[in-house]
């Protein structure tokens, strides 16, 4: 393949990947509908208080929960602490949607709280003594204790490569522990930790399912029933406009703190391994309690629960076509991630050889899909499908091609493709930078062509990096929600979209099952995976 | 016609639009024949290397190879396609394969040709690297990382080996074996190769030519020994750092005079009409130690290098000569003494400028 092949393909993928994008900033010009008048000066303001009490609180929460989390596993070692370095990396099975149901199902009137209760205590009127974890604070737990572990992971990884010698200075300035941790090492994580509560925050701004189930108004959620129940698509994108303006300023924050990240990773010259301080007594004890609560309230918590509830109701288990889900699941799964890793691949490597600084630019902002809410995604997508069928299918003479991205599994994978394109990009790029431009210098000049330097050097290098992106794909397809729920075929089900409407039903007995489904096939992925996320060694 | 092995004509050679050396000019005589490039860091050493390898391109003159054109304004051959290979200064072996699957690839490119091969056994052997050959690139120092490197370019028995400061992260103790033995390896299979260098005995020990880049410029390119003691300039001989320029006057076709040392004789390398003010260069060995010579100069530092001292010698005209003494030598002298210069004063080559 000749180099500008590379360049063309690479341009090709990162401009497909835009369409999107573009379209709901083109949208913010179009006309929108007097419902919108009549909104913007009642609801909106409500959609921007919500979301910024929900994105503020999140942020305070993940932030208290991951930094302290890590720096007890990263300095220390007590009982069980090897055990809860990946255990706390486990709540990433359970999303903030399933979360929410389990809160709700523990502690609702005559649920679970109230069950126990009354079997160790006998019959009383303890509902009023339950307290009630609903609404926006119900929304602040569940997103809290499923996305904190994007802080932990980051603040453990910068923890860990914090060398000895920056804590030995510590110790020759003479500073106390508790000094030392909020003179040295905090600052010096600093960026890490930034970058976590950026994804935090996209992640919070994005959520549908979780804030939806307690009935807050957020942008999100505001967009989705512009659409769904007002048919109001251009104030949908309005609103998308709004959201995605505000995304993107964390999204540049979270960049320039990612740049300072990598430079602080690679500072191997004069790293010395830690050693981590070993605690006993009542130290000790502390530390594990801390870590136990945190493992048993975001993961064994609504693992129970669930479990509890597909027990206590097994006809709902039968009633649930599984082997249907899984199949259906998978088939999301394998389809996506060939395609995302493919054409990772050939963007990353057409980068790489052509060295453009257009195509560079353009893969930067192709790769921003992953900050735009997948409500926005899906309904983004459907607007442009809309406009091109009716304005250049149509006057080509040509028959609506709305049926075969709409409701489409093509559709649905094409718009996963968009959302998680950074994923799989970044991945094989992070991949990618830790061989030299050298290295494919070298297989030229021992005859190899650019396609066999790409065949039988950069894939067999890249091969656990490939398999680790391949996994947390997997991750977030099957946790995904918002874009399946919209864009699915009819009839079409997944273990997210089955727990979600059965939930929307009030029954939520029967959305433990496929939630239990969920969170397992979850934990799986993840435990494949804590091995590449928390790996200890300086690589 | 043109019979050269090698040629370079009047190329620029460039890093996107920056020109680092301009209007070069050098070629290789015979297949076998190993040159060397020296000059300081930065000045574009690397740069000629990637750009003979086809990793950058040309857009004035030419680069050609047993007579067939590599790089031109419009011809650019791609890498893979000039069986030119390049050991690169930094580890660049394949991080995912162990070192011995990284030696081996590089024999693929000669499979099925009718050519000696060199023993892979003999290679790891001479290069003594047969310990780490199960070790990964990360798992090695950066010395046998580049051992290796180049064990991988010689073993692909290329039309033209480049070596990139081939020996730069080597232990001093082991580098002069390791260049024997290079040069024993280049010798026996004929491998032509152009070295980059910035240490000049290694330049001088390995190349049958030395080229001296300074300034955007190949200043010279000669024989190592005209090299050293034939410097074509003044940027040349500060390059080399070898000795000091001292005014002088020329009095004879064989002698000078200068007012510290008074008469100088010699073979001038350039004549110069008599009468001519020239700057003489004193290389640290034209001057002779005597305790009995009324030339005795102030001693302001005294080096010891092992087998020599250096010595540094104030003149009443203020000027610092320096001046190489055995170490073995009986008498030492400290500093603020006085030292003797054996007179008359006599200097084989007499390099002016």
């Amino acid at each position: 393949m000749k180099l500008n092949t590379w360049f063309f393909l690479s341009f090709l993928i990162s401009s497909i990947v835009l369409i999107p994008i573009i379209t709901v900033f083109s949208s913010f010009f179009e006309n929108t509908s007097n419902y919108y008048e009549i909104l913007k000066n009642t609801f909106l303001i409500e959609y921007i208080v919500n979301s910024f009490i929900l994105l503020t609180s999140v942020l305070i929460f993940t932030f208290l929960i991951g930094t302290c989390a890590a720096y007890l596993v990263s300095f220390y070692k007590f009982p069980g602490s090897d055990f809860f370095k990946w255990a706390l990396i486990l709540s990433f099975a359970v999303p903030p949607y399933i979360y929410a149901y389990s809160l709700t199902a523990f502690f609702e009137n005559y649920g679970t709280a109230f069950t126990i209760l009354k079997n160790l205590f006998g019959n009383g009127d303890y509902n009023k003594n339950i307290p009630k974890f609903d609404g926006m604070f119900g929304a602040i737990l569940s997103i809290s204790f499923s996305l904190y572990a994007y802080v932990y992971i980051l603040a453990r990884a910068s923890f860990l490569y914090q060398s000895q010698n920056l804590i030995d200075l510590g110790k020759n300035l003479g500073f106390s522990k508790f000094k030392s941790f909020y003179k040295i090492i905090l600052p010096a994580a600093r960026p890490a930790i930034v970058a976590g509560l950026s994804l935090v925050a996209m992640e919070t701004l994005a959520e549908f399912g979780a804030v939806d189930f307690f009935s807050i108004n957020t942008l999100t959620t505001g967009i989705y029933n512009s659409w769904i129940y007002f048919d109001d698509l251009a104030f949908a994108n309005r609103i998308s406009f709004f959201l995605l303006m505000f995304i993107f300023s964390l999204f540049i924050l979270e960049n320039l703190s990612r740049r300072k990240a990598k430079y602080h990773f690679n500072s191997k010259g004069g790293f010395k391994q830690k050693e981590k301080r070993k605690l006993f007594g009542f130290e000790a004890f502390l530390a594990f309690i801390f870590c136990f609560l945190i493992f048993f309230i975001s993961f064994l918590f609504p693992l129970t629960q669930m479990m509890y509830w597909t027990i206590k109701f097994p006809e709902n288990l039968f009633d649930l076509q599984i082997s249907n889900l899984v199949l259906n699941t998978l088939y999301l799964v394998i389809l996506s991630s060939l395609i995302l890793i493919i054409f990772s691949l050939i963007s990353n490597y057409g980068n790489r050889v052509s060295k453009n600084k257009t195509l560079n630019f353009l893969s930067t902002l192709s790769i921003s899909g992953y900050a735009i809410p997948g409500v926005i995604l899906a309904i983004a997508f459907i607007t442009f499908i809309a406009w091109f069928d009716n304005s250049i299918i149509k006057l080509l003479g040509f028959a609506s091609i709305k049926k075969i991205f709409i409701g489409s599994i093509f559709g649905l994978v094409l718009v996963y493709f968009v959302r998680f394109y950074s994923l799989a990009f970044n991945g094989i790029k992070s991949g990618y930078e830790k061989m030299n431009i050298s290295v494919d210098e070298s297989a030229y000049l021992l005859g190899y062509s650019k396609r066999k330097t790409f065949m039988n050097i950069h894939i067999p290098f890249l091969r656990n990096s490939l398999l680790f992106i391949i996994i947390l794909i997997s991750l977030e397809i099957i946790r995904e929600l918002p874009i399946t729920l919209i864009l699915r075929p009819f009839n079409f089900e997944t273990f997210a979209t089955t727990a979600y409407i059965s939930a929307s039903e009030d029954l939520l007995e029967a959305a433990a099952v496929p939630s239990l489904f969920l969170i397992l096939i979850a934990s799986l992925f993840i435990m494949i995976t804590s091995k590449y996320i928390l790996r200890e060694k300086y690589e | 016609m043109n019979n050269n092995f090698f040629e370079i004509n009047n190329v620029d050679f460039k890093v996107g639009n920056k020109v680092k050396v301009k209007n070069v000019s050098f070629s290789i005589q015979n297949e076998g024949d190993i040159i060397c490039l020296l000059g300081p860091s930065g000045i574009g050493k690397t740069t000629i290397l990637r750009t003979i390898a086809g990793l950058q391109n040309i857009d004035k003159g030419s680069i050609e190879l047993r007579g067939k054109t590599l790089s031109s304004k419009k011809i650019n051959i791609e890498p893979e396609n000039r069986n030119v290979s390049l050991a690169f200064q930094e580890n660049s072996l394949f991080p995912h394969y162990d070192v011995k699957k990284n030696i081996l690839l590089g024999t693929e490119r000669n499979k099925g040709k009718k050519k000696q091969s060199i023993n892979f056994e003999e290679l790891i052997d001479l290069l003594d690297i047969s310990q780490i050959l199960n070790k990964y690139p990360h798992e090695i120092s950066a010395g046998e990382a580049q051992r290796a490197s180049l064990a991988r370019s010689l073993i692909t028995q290329p039309d033209l080996l480049l070596l990139d400061e081939p020996l730069s992260n080597v232990d001093q103790s082991f580098k002069e074996e390791i260049q024997e033995k290079l040069k024993k390896i280049l010798n026996n299979f004929k491998i032509t190769t152009i070295i980059v260098t910035h240490d000049s005995y290694e330049a001088f020990y390995l190349g049958s030519k030395c080229g001296i880049i300074l300034n955007q410029e190949l200043k010279q390119f000669d024989d190592p020994y005209n090299v050293y003691h034939l410097p074509n300039s003044v940027d040349v001989v500060n390059f080399l750092n070898r000795g000091i320029l001292i005014p002088a006057e020329v009095t004879s076709p064989k002698s000078l005079e200068n007012i510290d040392l008074g008469t100088i004789t010699g073979n001038f390398i350039k004549p110069f009409p008599i009468g001519s003010k020239v700057k003489l260069l004193i290389q640290p060995e034209d001057l002779h130690h005597d305790d009995a010579s009324n030339l005795k100069f102030e001693v302001i530092d005294r080096k010891f290098r092992g087998t020599n001292f250096i010595y540094t010698l104030k003149t009443p005209t203020n000027t610092l000569i320096p001046v190489f003494v055995h170490s073995h030598h009986i008498h030492q002298h400290e500093v603020d003494e006085k030292f003797g210069i054996k007179r008359p004063i006599h200097i084989d080559h007499i390099v002016c400028f």
